[in-house]
């Protein structure tokens, strides 16, 4: 359940950051991506944010729920901008859409 | 100061990061050490078993321990067997008439560790464990108390204002969100410090917050003076207490009911919650009383229910009430700073993002110094502020690691029988961050930098090799066993070693940045051979 939230997270920070005005060092040099398509990466981003506070929440109530939900937005918002977009951009977009279908697969089985 | 609201905050946040700086980089090592002092605790006293027996097993033999020793105590206060912590500590209070003269105030208590599956005292090395990380990280050491509490509380105040100031002085707080630019000197060290910062930013206010809430009563004691100005004890025992002192002793004796009743019976009072821990007033009197407390399950709350019985009858007597809105808001800043409630997963966030701080306040420190660097280069020596600066960041970046591993060091290589040890441990602690600070004052320099962070990776890598060497408990065993704390203990060991090693190597390769004039040469010679080159080819 933890990895779940932690790739929502982590999905969600992605989206977040294409659809930024200038997008991180290192991003890809195709970004910043137009208008339009900005817009439906923040609307991805949000969702997958309030997606992974309703996972935290839904296992583990109001109370410890949105404390765990900000630890992995912690986590995912270091290993992007640490890890991976001054070492290895080129992983990030694989491991955003690979992560949260893993996790979803791996809580399922 | 400076012109415009944002400068002015800029400033305020350099000089309330940079004075406390340090103090805070201890108090956060040590801090986030404390997340996992109970694994600390258990990889310092090898000894211990790890055994787990049923909690009313436990409780009996506690009991049983406490009838045979402290008998005639008023009071006996029995934590029982955690799963992170698998020793059970007991502590009575004697009457006034039997207290030992020579203890001053501690003459009147007792206490023991015992191992709940033999109900004898742990035969163990003695030692402070985990528990010396999570006192000084509030107490400091070799000070009296209460002037650590206020010294660390006045850190953590100027802290809040570093953070707020912090966050009003980044202007592009979420342009920059994602930020670090690499291998870009200052920039770097910039975006670093800042991306840090501001990724973990509701961990570092609220541990702030609620570090000064957890001692509010030393740091704002007003209101309760004002309000009950002749007896502040009746405050806190209103406030907090909810059941009542049981101040005399019926007389005669009585049997009093098996406990393993009393403790199925607050069992199915609370549906299923498990026991903690229990404390039993006057035992054996008439009217004795139990009052057994909840374990801290899935509330943030530091204030844990309690229910009281009458041990003779078995009657429920009273339960610890609902709390006020005040009460029960401390309770839970207070539990969100201890984080009891913190089981693997969500504990190791708050270890991550203790560490991130830590390492927020080593970029800031460090920050200052690069940027300050090139104003001295330009007169040609280092003022003595920045000599200072440079010193007392190796001393403590570099070499609070070394003492921390110092320590543990000292707990496998002093002597097993020595009752003195527990102190020793300590001091080994503090010799070594002073002789890091002391060789950091005598050379200042990029080499002391990468000479402490080497020895730092050095100490931590070898503490999994001397483990092997002295117990029974290296990584070969407890990962066969599937020990994780013992395991996990001797791994993080290793990942410290590898991340010291990784800045004493970066540091160690690193070339100051050409200047603009050198620059400019370079660009000039460089198209002289071009020109050069181009005509010896064409020629």
């Amino acid at each position: 359940m933890m990895l779940l939230a932690l790739s929502l997270a982590f999905s969600a920070f992605t989206a977040l950051s294409l659809a930024m005005d200038k997008p991180p060092a290192g991003a890809p040099g195709s970004l910043p991506a137009r208008p339009a398509r900005r817009r439906q990466w923040r609307v991805v981003g949000w969702a997958l944010l309030a997606a992974a506070l309703a996972v935290c929440v839904g296992r583990h109530g109001w109370a410890l729920g949105p404390v765990l939900w900000l630890g992995t937005l912690t986590l995912g918002g270091l290993a992007l901008a640490f890890g991976l977009y001054p070492f290895r951009p080129r992983w990030i977009a694989p491991l955003a859409w690979a992560l949260p279908a893993l996790s979803v697969l791996a809580t399922l089985l | 100061m400076k012109n415009g609201f944002r400068q002015s905050m800029a400033w305020l946040h350099t000089w309330t990061g940079l004075l406390v700086g340090w103090m805070l980089l201890l108090i956060f090592m040590a801090g986030t050490a404390s997340y996992y002092r109970e694994e600390i605790s258990r990889w310092m006293r090898p000894e211990l078993p790890r055994s787990s027996v049923s909690t009313d097993l436990a409780a009996q033999r506690a009991v049983d321990y406490l009838q045979a020793h402290a008998g005639q105590a008023e009071t006996w206060f029995v934590t029982l067997p955690q799963p992170r912590n698998p020793a059970m500590t007991t502590f009575w209070r004697n009457p006034e008439a039997l207290a030992d003269p020579d203890k001053g105030r501690r003459g009147r208590f007792g206490n023991a560790t015992l191992d709940p599956g033999s109900g004898e005292e742990l035969n163990a090395r003695e030692t402070r464990g985990g528990d010396f990380f999570y006192r000084l990280h509030f107490d400091l050491h070799y000070i009296p108390v209460l002037w650590a509490r206020y010294l660390v509380g006045f850190c953590a105040m100027f802290m809040l204002v570093a953070i707020i100031t912090g966050v009003i002085t980044h202007k592009k707080i979420f342009q920059d969100f994602f930020t670090f630019r690499r291998d870009k000197g200052l920039r770097s060290w910039l975006d670093f410090h800042n991306v840090s910062a501001v990724m973990a930013l509701p961990y570092h206010a609220m541990i702030t917050y609620t570090g000064i809430v957890t001692l509010m009563f030393m740091y704002v004691p007003w209101g309760v003076k004002a309000a009950y100005p002749q007896d502040e004890a009746r405050f806190f025992a209103e406030a907090f207490g909810g059941l009542p002192d049981i101040a005399t002793p019926a007389d005669g004796q009585a049997v009093p009911r098996p406990l393993v009743q009393l403790l199925d019976s607050a069992r199915r009072h609370w549906q299923g919650a498990d026991v903690s821990g229990f404390t039993v007033t006057h035992p054996g009197a008439g009217n004795a009383v139990i009052d057994i407390r909840q374990r801290d399950g899935k509330r943030l709350s530091i204030d844990t229910p309690t229910l009281r019985y009458d041990m003779v009858s078995g009657t429920l007597l009273q339960e610890s009430g609902p709390p006020g809105g005040a009460t029960a808001t401390r309770g839970v800043l207070y539990g969100l700073h201890l984080a009891r409630f913190a089981d693997g997963g969500l504990r190791a966030l708050f270890f991550l993002s203790g560490l991130v701080g830590c390492l927020m306040v080593a970029s800031g420190v460090v920050l200052w110094a690069v940027k300050e660097r090139p104003k001295h280069a330009r007169n040609g020596r280092t003022g003595m502020g920045l000599r200072l600066v440079d010193a007392l960041n190796i001393g403590t970046v570099a070499g609070l690691p070394i003492a921390f591993a110092a320590y543990f060091y000292g707990n496998r290589l002093l002597p097993l029988q020595w009752e003195a040890r527990a102190d020793a441990e300590a001091n080994v602690f503090f010799c070594a961050w002073g002789a890091a600070l002391l060789a950091a004052f005598a050379w200042p320099k990029r080499m002391m930098w990468t000479g402490q962070l080497y020895l730092g990776a050095v100490l931590f890598a070898a503490l999994p090799v001397l483990n092997a060497l002295t117990t029974d408990a290296h990584l070969g065993n407890s990962l066969r066993q599937g020990d994780w704390a013992l395991a996990g203990f001797d791994l993080a060991m290793l990942a410290f070693a590898a991340m010291l090693a990784m800045c004493g190597w970066r540091l160690q390769r690193w070339t100051p940045p050409l200047s603009a004039a050198e620059k400019k040469k370079r660009a000039v010679t460089a198209a002289a051979d071009a020109a050069a080159g181009h005509s010896g080819a064409g020629a």
